[in-house]
């Protein structure tokens, strides 16, 4: 900016230049999102971009001071509700953490087949809002039709489409059926063949290639200054993943890889997510093989459970809460809780006093890190690649802002 | 006796070439129900291809064929909002003038060997001339609308009208001097037994491309680009205005594919008469044939949408002036060889 001078007359002004543009991208636009990103344009070329979030900061953190423990997990997975059981999991460990309490080995399985599941199809929904960005509907079409097995897959566990709720402090709130891992494998072939048709009409398309390859370069030194996490930290070369790092739920239990790419461009982001998918579909065949038999919630809760509610629970093979669960009053304490979301890490820190309610829940979402690449990565490309850039970062304002 | 002769005065109004041509066939009512059809095929086949049904709710028996009929009649009704802010007069006349003059080369068009508007020793010339006319509209509704959004489409459309422009125009002359000769009847009969897109593919490949990007098509959707920059240099329109402002690309399309048809397809050929009809010889069949064949040409070009995604300006432009610009020169180098051994000139 240039300085403030004084034109006399006490009314001081800023001299305009006249070589570039300042274009406001959103929060009215049909690709950014509830979000306004602020660009300085000189012709066609970016050369500056400041990301304004927060149009949709719904005040989570301190709406969950006011609620009971068990309620923020329902709060929570609004976050991001189309990962909502990554979401949900990191608070529930957290929370359990404080209750000092351990759920049983069929609910970790459950929990991570859930996990899994939700990054398949939180993936897919990212690249079919890569895919229109670019401006091939074809692409966006079959992401978000084909999410739709995973979708359905998720309410076969759980019995909702989005927000599951499944996590419940020592366990899950469902079991499955034995019928659904052959629904799940059928699932995952489908998308194991899809992914298949996915590198040929979208990935190795001649047009969407030379769009997204060499487009927003994040070296690994960058990724690394600017804290950046999940697929996008991985196709920058940074070989960093909270299921190997620190493994929570049933990922101690299988084998898969990590992706990485070294490239760092839009195309290396894209490639890392596909190849996640494929890890993704190994991890659930593997889960759903050796899952064991055996409780869906920890002994010293269902010690608690009436003659009426143990029924429920032989018969529909789901839980009914006991009172405890409304007025649960963990000591006082801090815990912290890690799971790799779809797009990333995501934190929760809760501290309680021994009150029914949090006294401080703190989150820290994978796309509030990832956004600050809003601000550098488009600088020095063109304007037809700021939504490339933004498609292939994955980013979802409603998680950002919490 | 005065009613029969206000019947003959109008049906002799109507079948007058000029009134003919711009309101029937190929032009305005011609023209509508193209669109209907296009449009209609455009978004069920990309349906097709992408797990979904495309148009069905408003008839569901056909299909959903006139859901363009639907989506009209809800432009009609809905309010033309004019903001403060744009320069009233030309924000105006711009989507008008542009859907208009953008079905004014059918003037000189002819879609039959004996029946046309004007008799012109070089319509293809004028044609071609005519054809870069709606551009401006499009950079002067840019302007006018005084939304950076809309100046940005402007500009891009002008960056794109450099670099097709003369890749038609070489592409034609590249066939038009094959046919030796810059009128449309000639050239079409010069085509009688070898189409021209047999003599000089180069230059018909080349002048497809071009119209893909001077109507917008994928993937040279630039001008319009939706995640780009909303929606061009028409970003500030709605209800009527808007729907005209869609229908110019889809007209100046059909119009370029009628050129087409008649430089490389062959015209109206294979022509034939039925002996004792002569507005059935000579004006319904070869005009059935020419927009036939116009019209499998633009389906392929709408195709496209479900294909491909949209290039950037710059790779555009560079292809354009790389690469189409030096092959429609290749394709008039062709044209003179061929010329050449025909032993011409």
């Amino acid at each position: 900016m240039e300085a403030i001078s004084d034109i006399g007359g006490g009314i001081s002004a800023r001299k305009v230049d006249d070589k570039t543009m300042i274009l406001f991208f959103g929060p009215q636009h049909p690709s950014s999102g509830h979000m306004r990103i602020i660009l300085k344009l000189d012709g066609d070329v970016i050369i500056e971009s400041d990301p304004d979030i927060g149009y949709v900061h719904r005040t989570m953190e301190k709406l969950s001071e006011t609620k009971e423990w068990i309620k923020n997990s329902v709060l929570f997975e609004r976050l991001a509700i189309l990962d909502a059981g990554n979401v949900t999991q990191a608070y529930i460990i957290a929370l359990e953490k404080l209750l000092g309490i351990e759920p049983p080995e069929r609910a970790l399985y459950l929990r991570t087949i859930l996990s899994e599941i939700n990054r398949i199809s939180s993936h897919l929904y990212g690249m079919g809002i890569f895919a229109i960005m670019l401006g091939s509907s074809t692409g966006y079409m079959w992401f978000f039709g084909d999410r739709e097995i995973m979708v359905q897959l998720a309410e076969r566990i759980t019995g909702s489409r989005l927000t599951h709720t499944y996590h419940i402090p020592g366990g899950v709130r469902r079991d499955v059926s034995k019928s659904f891992f052959e629904e799940l494998e059928k699932g995952l072939n489908y998308i194991e063949k899809r992914l298949r048709h996915y590198e040929i009409m979208f990935v190795n398309n001649p047009v969407v290639r030379s769009r997204i390859e060499n487009v927003g370069i994040l070296s690994r030194e960058r990724a690394i200054d600017l804290g950046v996490t999940g697929p996008n930290a991985r196709a920058s070369g940074i070989d960093f993943d909270v299921r190997v790092e620190e493994p929570y739920g049933a990922y101690s239990f299988v084998d898969f890889e990590v992706p990485v790419y070294k490239e760092g461009d839009a195309l290396a982001r894209t490639f890392q997510r596909m190849d996640e998918i494929r890890q993704s579909i190994s991890i659930l065949r593997q889960l759903s093989k050796s899952i064991p038999e055996g409780p869906i919630l920890n002994e010293k809760y269902l010690k608690l459970f009436t003659p009426a509610m143990k029924e429920v629970l032989e018969k529909d093979k789901r839980i009914k809460f006991p009172a405890i669960f409304t007025s649960l009053k963990p000591p006082s304490g801090k815990a912290y809780g890690r799971v790799e979301e779809g797009r990333g890490e995501i934190f929760f820190y809760l501290e309680s006093n021994g009150e029914p309610k949090p006294y401080r829940v703190r989150v820290v979402t994978p796309s509030f890190r990832n956004s600050i690449l809003l601000k550098y990565l488009p600088v020095g490309y063109r304007l037809a690649d700021l939504p490339a850039i933004y498609g292939s970062i994955d980013y979802f304002p409603p998680e950002a802002d919490r | 006796m005065m009613a029969i002769g206000l019947l003959e005065f109008i049906k002799n109004l109507i079948l007058w070439p000029p009134v003919f041509y711009m309101l029937i066939a190929p032009g305005l009512i011609t023209m509508m129900i193209l669109l209907i059809i296009l449009i209609w095929a455009e978004r069920k086949i990309a349906g097709r291809i992408q797990m979904r049904y495309g148009p069905l709710e408003i008839s569901p028996k056909i299909g959903g064929a006139i859901q363009l009929l639907a989506d009209l009649m809800r432009y009609m009704f809905q309010e033309i909002i004019i903001p403060r802010t744009v320069d009233t007069l030309p924000y105006i006349i711009a989507p008008i003038a542009g859907f208009v003059i953008s079905m004014l080369p059918i003037a000189a068009i002819p879609i039959s060997p004996i029946y046309f508007p004007s008799p012109m020793n070089n319509s293809i010339i004028v044609a071609l001339a005519l054809t870069t006319l709606p551009p401006i509209f499009g950079i002067l509704a840019g302007w006018s609308s005084n939304n950076k959004f809309s100046l940005i489409g402007g500009a891009r459309e002008s960056f794109l009208v450099a670099a097709y422009e003369l890749i038609i125009i070489l592409s034609a002359i590249g066939a038009v001097i094959i046919y030796g000769s810059p009128d449309f009847t000639q050239a079409v009969s010069a085509q009688k037994d070898l189409w021209g897109i047999v003599l000089n593919p180069i230059s018909a490949i080349a002048f497809y491309v071009a119209v893909l990007m001077a109507s917008g098509r994928f993937p040279f959707e630039i001008a319009e680009a939706e995640a780009e920059i909303v929606m061009g240099a028409y970003t500030e329109y709605s209800g009527l205005m808007y729907g005209l402002s869609m229908g110019i690309s889809y007209a100046r399309m059909f119009v370029y594919n009628l050129i087409f048809t008649l430089l490389f397809l062959g015209g109206w050929y294979p022509f034939f008469t039925v002996p004792g009809h002569t507005f059935f010889s000579y004006v319904i069949i070869p005009a059935t044939i020419v927009i036939v064949k116009a019209l499998i040409v633009s389906l392929t070009m709408v195709f496209t949408r479900a294909i491909y995604a949209r290039l950037r300006i710059d790779q555009a432009l560079g292809g354009a002036w790389k690469f189409w610009f030096l092959f429609s020169i290749m394709g008039l180098l062709l044209g003179g060889a061929i010329v050449l051994l025909q032993g011409g000139i």
